[in-house]
């Protein structure tokens, strides 16, 4: 079986997109974690803070996600544009 | 289905030697999501008596439990008369964003939200990128708002330079990058998997609370981002 040129990119493209969306996700989710568990700390400890500690949480792990949307767009572009 | 996940209704132009598009959908949904504001404004604002002495009514009290909910959430810690100043840009991008991402949610064949498109995005983002520059100068003077790029040492300046860039890109693509992550989650699952019930419960959970979400995400960086440029 001969495999063609085209193919071959073909398949590199899916595996591509598959490590890039799979490595990318493992390190915004630690860190979103870690932000979540101390946002947590932080409520159980003073809970009168809590609203201004959710927002606060919520920014952090936004700008935290940050390098997953990218991973995520490159994994876009590699299977619907590239 | 799947494989017109990445085509678009697009009307090209042509002026001389510039190619223009439009992607009419996209611009279609966002006029749309434009007036339903503009209306939903006009409807509120309606009924209020124009005497500020006058007894309240409903509309009013909403009205105004609404806008201080917003200013404390949004523009927390900016001083008043600023906070004044920037209070109907945030909120209008803030609802502007939220209704964008929530128009998927619409049973209507073939309709999408504008933000998952990244020409819309970074419009908003380049939107408030201008404008954090245009209080920055206009609070701190020119001088010292061009002079903070300098800030801490001279020859960091290329690093502030590369951080207001990746700032600004990073605002546009989270927002562009989780709308469309969730419109194609959805799709691949409803065509792929499940048909059934499956789909409706992941087009809920991306379009409202994801949308709600990232929306005010992107409205809080807006205000931090302008918070950074005038302090």
């Amino acid at each position: 079986m001969n495999i063609s040129g085209d193919q071959l990119v073909e398949a590199v493209k899916y595996l591509a997109a598959g490590l890039c969306m799979g490595l990318g996700a493992i390190g915004p989710a630690i860190g979103e974690g870690i932000a979540a568990a101390h946002a947590l700390d932080g409520m159980a400890r003073q809970p009168e803070m809590e609203a201004s500690l959710l927002r606060t949480m919520i920014i952090g792990q936004a700008i935290t996600e940050s390098t997953g949307i990218y991973s995520l767009v490159v994994a876009i572009i590699l299977l619907f544009v590239a | 289905m799947l494989e017109n996940l990445g085509k678009k209704l697009i009307l090209h132009l042509q002026l001389g030697p510039v190619r223009i598009s439009f992607d009419l959908v996209t611009i279609l949904v966002a006029v749309g999501v434009t007036g339903f504001l503009a209306w939903g404004a006009w409807w509120l604002r309606r009924g209020l008596p124009r005497d500020p002495e006058a007894p309240l009514s409903r509309r009013a009290a909403f009205l105004i439990s609404v806008l201080e909910l917003a200013e404390t959430q949004l523009l927390g810690g900016f001083p008043k008369r600023l906070a004044r100043d920037l209070l109907p840009l945030i909120l209008t991008l803030f609802l502007y964003v939220l209704f964008c991402n929530w128009v998927s949610v619409l049973p209507i064949p073939y309709i999408v939200s504008p933000t998952q498109d990244l020409n819309v995005t970074f419009s908003l983002a380049l939107l408030v990128y201008t404008l954090a520059h245009y209080y920055g100068a206009r609070e701190r003077g020119l001088v010292a708002h061009l002079r903070s790029y300098l800030e801490p040492y001279p020859f960091l300046l290329p690093m502030n330079l590369i951080g207001d860039f990746g700032r600004t890109l990073s605002h546009a693509f989270r927002l562009f990058g989780n709308v469309l992550g969730g419109a194609i989650l959805t799709t691949i699952v409803a065509v792929k998997f499940a048909p059934l019930v499956v789909p409706a419960g992941l087009n809920l959970w991306f379009g409202l609370f994801v949308g709600a979400i990232q929306a005010l995400v992107f409205a809080l960086l807006a205000s931090a981002y302008i918070h950074i440029a005038v302090e």
